[in-house]
């Protein structure tokens, strides 16, 4: 059977795919972002727990009690990009979700689960003693496998090769585990994802946390530090994960495509640049080129899924019946909805005293 | 057919969906009301200069985002996740239909936990106009979330003239917009109050106690009030097939309603109590998980009655609850399902792939609602009275016979395919085409049940001596006989049958036994897909002939969900008098 024969049909766009499109591409960094800073939140807390100096238990304490937070925004910005995953994709992912249904219905209870644990790590931090440490432990892992999860979805709705197992296993227990690049995959996102969320945690320590000088020399140095070396680290995890891809993948970054090769080399010689600015513990430096750096690489990702689907799909092809009212109704949303969110921030008390 | 289906068959999807779509409608309009609650609460603690009140309400508040927004907002992103696998392809459309709607219900729902951080945890420590503001801007944006998700929720069941024109705002603000829209703010309203006795009874100190659960009381009762009115609304502008099915023709919402009549008592009863009587020394904790209980069975009856009123659609009029598109029925039928599913490794039925075929169709068209041998809608059970060929007669005209069921998409031979794979594969039935003769149908009926494990040859001496009776009572007890028996669980058609063909090894010539009678081969065919004659016996035991046989003249009008008897007269002669016989009636 011809896996290309199982791909369902796509269903009619109501804007042009370029709409949607661009709001995955502007939404989906913003998910990494919260998602990292989550992440490197809650590694650092438990490392906190780990090192014997006092500041560090103090940090672990002021980062308890951001990480509700950090999980909050993380699912609410995932919201977005998935949706807009579901209107460009929605064909090829729902095939995948029912191909590992089990698994995929599990992220709610883990980050149930995980959730409530951070606001317990959060509001119970003294009570807990000894044992917060498990705490904020086992709601580092219970996120991370909600990323495997993750993982496992968006590379298997992009290999159709992969679907036919569905006919020997209809009872939604697959995984993607035979796809060589799944693994490297997941490190290269979880080790960048960690890094850039000791970044934020350095940045946390010295914007919120400055007025006790001990908290921002052991933030910012932990932060900085977890930066560094996991970004270097990842450059080790990411040519493996470049050399695991499918051959037709690969020679997309090696001079097939330009520009997805220019966004390799951008994204290395950025990579390169936080690493120098990182280990030289320059925090809103190494800011200023990792944001740019994230929304690199969410490109490069997608030139990965499209990579995989040439012989399978192309969303431009699909049809496309246009209706600008309710487009133009989220926009003005979108826009009202930011404008009340600043209002709101403002009349906070940290932002009014400073 | 476009998409795979998750096969659990014990679960089945249904079940599931309707699990966390309760869960998830309880704690999401607490989520619209409560925010109201909070704001008009605080607002009367200030007015009153009450701090006892803005203590209540900061406690409130801290159960109020625990709840909504961790369990609250992962319980709806658990509802996307499970409607696009049980349902893919309305998930898909209704994505791509609203998604400016749903992206611009993202942005409130930012909206919502930017507001309720900030609500939170600035008690005490911004001034009052501005905490309060920051309170009605959580009421605003929660109650537009739901504003926007009213409107796709009931685009499912009325899309009204988005039919003919595909316009979002149409689709959206379809006839059961407004009425459905009032219906769940005062619902939200209502369940506000109700969450605010689970606060008040924790509160120490009794005045504050008694005067929070006296105030949330009343707050319940008159949303409760309102959203009768409201529902009555919502129904009154269902199109009629949804109308007919409320009103009695699907037995799953007959059942609903009975659960929302209770409920409504109940609550309605015990909220007055707790108004009137309540005590300012004891706690009322009991009363109070009362309260929550019958609340949310309210709630859920309604969300029950809501999706049921749309079969046999997933969207009213446009899909059919197994993905099947409405229009595409016609060019499926003529082409073959099969052939034209994505997801099948049979493309044409032949003698060879029959069973695996049918199973293909069963997953496809009728998984959706049925579990095998599960929990909900279990296909096992709701066809063990049907034979080969009263389920081809069934599926035939299944969507006409029972509104509320699909219609069966596909060719004759894959029809076939399919009573086959319910009669054989699930049933172990014989697959003959009609089974006239009780002699030949108790054969096909020991070679499919019993022969597995003993031949005709080794029983026929153990049973020498036995009455044709004795062997039928036999049949009912088999694990008693010998506990490595299975219970043979068939209709007594089945049962007297076989009895028939194994007394007839015995008994040379006794196997010549007198044809079917027509008033067993027409209830089979006609009523035993709904009701086996053991679960009717009860009913009409007792009535004449005559009786029955003018309610065979009726039946829509005994029970909306019959449809009538369309067969001749003779026919439902026939019918009374094999029924009276059953019955033991009087002649």
């Amino acid at each position: 059977m011809n896996p290309a024969s199982l791909i369902p049909t796509a269903d009619t766009l109501t804007a042009h795919w370029g709409w949607f499109q661009f709001l995955l591409m502007l939404t989906f960094p913003l998910h990494l972002f919260a998602m990292n800073a989550m992440l490197g939140t809650a590694l650092s807390a438990f490392i906190c727990h780990v090192l014997p100096e006092r500041p560090y238990r103090e940090l672990s304490h002021e980062l308890s009690k951001a990480l509700p937070f950090m999980v909050a925004f993380t699912i609410n910005l995932g919201v977005a990009p998935l949706l807009f995953v579901n209107v460009l994709y929605g064909h090829l992912l729902y095939t995948s979700t029912v191909l590992m249904g089990l698994f995929w219905l599990a992220v709610v209870p883990l980050l149930i689960i995980a959730y409530y644990l951070a606001y317990i790590y959060d509001f119970s931090y003294i009570k807990l003693g000894s044992l917060a440490v498990y705490v904020v432990l086992a709601v580092l892992l219970l996120l991370m496998s909600v990323g495997f999860i993750f993982s496992n979805n968006m590379t298997m709705m992009i290999s159709p090769a992969s679907w036919l197992r569905w006919f020997a296993t209809p009872d939604g227990t697959l995984l993607n585990l035979a796809d060589p690049a799944l693994l490297p995959r997941y490190l290269h996102i979880m080790t960048g994802s960690l890094a850039v969320g000791g970044l934020c945690v350095a940045l946390y320590s010295s914007t919120v946390l400055k007025l006790d000088s001990s908290l921002v020399k052991a933030g910012t140095r932990l932060g900085m530090q977890l930066f560094t070396w996991l970004t270097a680290l990842q450059v080790l995890v990411g040519t493996w994960f470049l050399l695991t891809l499918p051959g037709e993948v690969m020679k997309r970054f090696m001079g097939n495509n330009m520009f997805s090769t220019g966004l390799l080399v951008t994204g290395i010689l950025l990579a390169v640049a936080t690493i120098i600015t990182g280990y030289k513990r320059k925090v809103m430096a190494t800011l200023l080129l990792t944001i740019p750096l994230i929304y690199v690489m969410s490109f490069i990702r997608d030139s990965v899924r499209t990579g995989y689907l040439v012989p399978y799909f192309d969303m431009t092809k699909v049809p496309a019946n246009m209706q600008w009212s309710p487009l133009v109704f989220f926009l003005m949303t979108l826009v009202l909805g930011l404008v009340v969110i600043v209002w709101m921030l403002s009349k906070l008390p940290v932002f009014r005293k400073s | 057919m476009n998409y795979p289906v998750w096969y659990v068959p014990t679960f089945g999807g249904g079940v599931l969906i309707a699990l966390v779509a309760i869960i998830h409608v309880f704690v999401s309009h607490f989520a619209v009301g409560g925010g109201l609650y909070l704001v008009m609460t605080e607002w009367k603690g200030i007015r009153e200069q009450d701090q006892s009140i803005i203590v209540f309400v900061q406690k409130h508040t801290k159960f109020f985002l625990l709840l909504t927004m961790v369990f609250g907002g992962l319980t709806g992103v658990a509802i996307w996740f499970i409607i696009s696998l049980i349902h893919p392809a309305a998930t898909s459309l209704l994505i791509h239909t609203f998604v400016f709607g749903w992206a611009a219900e993202w942005v409130f729902f930012l909206v919502e936990i930017v507001a309720l951080f900030i609500y939170f945890y600035t008690f005490g420590r911004m001034d009052d106009h501005t905490h309060q503001t920051i309170g009605w801007i959580y009421f605003g944006a929660a109650w537009m979330s739901l504003f926007l998700i009213n409107g796709i929720i009931d685009f499912m069941l009325t899309p009204g003239t988005w039919l003919a024109n595909h316009n979002f705002w149409d689709g959206f603000f379809n006839p059961t917009f407004w009425p459905s829209l009032f219906f769940r703010s005062f619902m939200s309203f209502m369940l506000a109050g109700c969450y605010g006795f689970i606060t008040a009874t924790f509160l120490e100190a009794g005045q504050t106690r008694h005067k929070m659960i006296r105030y949330s009381g009343i707050w319940a009762l008159i949303s409760l009030a309102l959203s009768v009115p409201a529902g009555w609304w919502y129904i009154s502008v269902l199109p009629e097939k949804a109308r007919g099915l409320v009103g009695g023709v699907s037995p799953t919402i007959a059942r609903a309603a009975t659960v929302a009549a209770v409920s409504l008592a109940v609550l309605t009863g015990v909220v007055i109590l707790l108004i009137l009587l309540n005590p300012k020394k004891a706690r009322t904790r009991v009363l109070t998980v009362i309260v929550m209980v019958a609340a949310m069975g309210y709630m859920g009856a309604f969300e029950w009655t809501r999706e049921a009123a749309r079969r046999p659609y997933v969207i009213n009029d446009v899909m059919y609850s197994n993905g099947i598109l409405k229009e595409e029925v016609e060019q499926i039928t003529q082409k073959g399902f099969l052939k034209t599913a994505k997801w099948v490794q049979n493309i044409e039925v032949t003698k060879d792939n029959q069973l695996e075929a049918g199973r293909e169709l069963f997953l496809h068209q009728c998984f959706a609602c049925h579990t095998v041998g599960g929990f909900n809608n279990d296909i096992i059970g709701r066809t063990k009275n049907m034979s080969y060929g009263a389920m081809q007669k069934y599926l035939a005209t299944i969507h006409e016979k029972r509104y509320f069921m699909p219609p069966l998409v596909g060719n004759v031979a894959e029809l076939k395919a399919l009573a086959a794979y319910i009669a054989a594969g699930l049933h172990k039935k014989p697959l003959t085409e009609d089974a006239v003769a009780v002699g030949d149908r108790g054969k096909n009926l020991f070679d499919n049940n019993c022969a597995p494990c003993h031949a005709a040859g080794v029983l026929k001496p153990k049973m020498a001596g036995w009455s044709k009776e004795k062997i039928r009572t036999s049949l009912d007890i088999l694990p008693a006989l010998n506990p490595a028996m299975p219970d043979y669980s068939a209709p007594t058609a089945d049962k007297n049958a076989m009895s028939g063909y194994l007394h007839s090894l015995n008994n040379i010539g006794s196997a010549a036994a007198p044809p079917k009678e027509q008033g067993a081969a027409l209830f089979e065919d006609n009523c035993a897909p709904c009701h086996g004659f053991d679960v009717l016996k009860p009913k009409v035991s007792g009535w004449s002939k005559a009786k029955i046989r003018a309610a065979l003249d009726k039946l829509s009008a005994l029970n909306p969900g019959m449809p009538d008897y369309t067969g001749a007269a003779a026919e439902k002669d026939s019918l009374a008098d094999y029924m009276v016989k059953q019955a033991g009636g009087a002649k």
